[in-house]
């Protein structure tokens, strides 16, 4: 029991100064993006770089939704890897596990932050969301599935999953013990608690992969299915944002493992066989997403639409080619760096998370290319073309979430396994 | 108990998606705004409910005590 109780996972960075230091600059750039966002309440969307299309000349969707649609898509790989685990028994990737279901949960209440950010009058758009939603429209589809149901769906996985480990943490006295007491709700660890955990767990992963496939899809639908809209309404609109949700939230995965592998306590316990098989599942997937990138560029240049064409031009040569360029540049050198690393059968985890890196900023930058051109430069009605520039109030705030976001991961981390203790006892 | 409490929770989130969901579609064509809503208010809300008791089933199944037979 002593050796489980131990377990070198738990209660991370105890009184460390760097932890500290982290904390408060995390907090400090939390208070400015809630400073940032008072001034959105007080003055409304003014003080944001947004505006109407056409007459206005701008675009009425801006960074925030970029940052929805990036942070949703970040979420996907967490529930999609421990439900893999659970379905596929994928052993070697247990002690990503947790820290991929965690990286779910906090991505998505991220995306829910910055939707309400996004409202100009959030309380008035969160009620009538609940009083007039219609599942005609794709934002029912992204208000219940992705937001609800996904984040309920993962939030129970998440919790039940977790209530062996805390049932061992409650073991011990300490300032948490009534939060694992609680999370644990008097599990003992029986032959029949196991048995049914494993069965809700099995049912549980097997309903909530569709699900994921249907909320990504849908995300993807509320643009795909915009008829009047040059570069939004695609058939390859779904797809596409459900492969560029894999890579990027795995990608994500690897940043945040090779982080916890920095750790000497958990450094045996992340060995390089799981950055191996991310690294590979990324490349493979990249595949498949540059597949889609490659018909959709094909589709839109050979005999589109002149309005397609057009917004395309503004993407190869206007004003957004370097966001099209560095995009696809860290795409493909991201796609270089690991299909090479597979090649030479020789890993090495700084470049699998500079591949990670580049393939969110890659994420981000091809977020904001389908959600702007398209609102300055798609417009089938004879106005100006427009433009777009985030103001410091949309980056304070998406920085200040960004922050919030981190800080609750590393305060759960410092207080619940991020590993299974039953895999730390094997470990050991 | 348990068993019943498990199944008690599936058929009302079943039930309460299904009703959620219908209620929240209206049928006909969007000439007006009394299709445009739906059919009753918070309807939508009452879907999302039902889903999560679908989910939350999961939790009753684990948490609530079996029977004698168990123990």
């Amino acid at each position: 029991m002593a050796s489980k109780t131990n377990q070198p996972s738990f209660a991370l960075w105890s009184g460390s100064k760097i932890f500290l230091a982290l904390a408060v600059a995390l907090l400090v750039v939390a208070g400015w993006g809630i400073y940032a966002y008072s001034q959105e309440l007080i003055y409304g969307l003014s003080v944001s770089g947004m505006g109407d299309i056409g007459t206005g000349g701008g675009a009425a969707w801006g960074l925030y939704i970029v940052f929805i649609v990036y942070f949703v898509g970040i979420s996907f790989a967490g529930i999609t890897i421990a439900a893999l685990i659970r379905l596929f028994n994928l052993e070697r990737l247990r002690p990503i596990a947790r820290m991929a279901e965690l990286l779910t949960i906090i991505s998505l209440v991220m995306a829910a932050m910055v939707i309400i950010i996004d409202l100009g009058q959030p309380g008035r758009g969160i009620i009538n969301l609940l009083r007039y939603a219609r599942p005609m429209s794709p934002f029912f589809g992204t208000f219940t599935l992705v937001i609800s149901s996904y984040l309920f769906a993962s939030l129970v996985y998440f919790y039940l999953d977790g209530r062996k480990d805390a049932a061992e943490c409650a073991k011990q006295p300490g300032r948490w013990q009534w939060f694992h007491k609680m999370w644990a709700a008097g599990y003992k660890d029986t032959p029949g608690e196991q048995r049914r955990h494993r069965h809700t767990t099995w049912w549980l992963a097997l309903f909530i992969l569709p699900i994921l496939v249907i909320a990504h899809s849908t995300l993807g639908l509320v643009f795909g299915l915009q008829v009047g809209r040059p570069g939004w309404f695609n058939a390859l609109q779904a797809p596409s944002f459900v492969l560029m949700a894999a890579v990027s939230g795995i990608g994500f995965i690897i940043i945040i493992a090779a982080i916890l592998r920095s750790v000497p306590k958990l450094r045996d316990r992340l060995p390089m066989n799981i950055f191996t098989w991310l690294g590979n599942f990324t490349w493979i997937l990249l595949i498949g997403y540059i597949y889609v990138m490659a018909v959709e560029i094909l589709t839109s240049t050979y005999t589109a639409h002149r309005d397609e064409v057009l917004l395309t031009q503004q993407l190869f040569t206007g004003d957004y080619a370097w966001v099209f360029w560095s995009s696809l540049g860290l795409i493909l050198t991201s796609f270089g760096l690991l299909f090479g690393q597979f090649l030479r059968r020789r890993y090495t985890i700084s470049l699998l998370v500079v591949s990670g890196i580049m393939l969110n900023l890659a994420a981000i930058g091809k977020r904001f290319l389908l959600i702007v051109p398209s609102q300055t430069h798609g417009t089938l009605l004879p106005y100006d073309a427009g433009s777009y520039s985030p103001t410091w109030v949309e980056y304070s705030i998406i920085l200040g979430v960004f922050a919030i976001g981190t800080l609750a991961y590393m305060l759960f981390v410092k207080i619940f396994p991020i590993m299974e203790i039953q895999e730390t006892g094997k470990g050991e | 108990m348990r068993k019943k409490m498990f199944w008690l929770t599936i058929v009302t989130g079943l039930v309460l998606a299904i009703g959620g969901f219908f209620l929240s579609a209206p049928i006909g064509p969007p000439i007006n705004s009394a299709i445009s809503n739906p059919r009753v208010p918070f309807s939508p809300t009452v879907f999302v409910l039902g889903v999560m008791l679908l989910f939350g089933s999961a939790v009753v199944y684990e948490l609530t005590p079996g029977g004698s037979k168990e123990k």
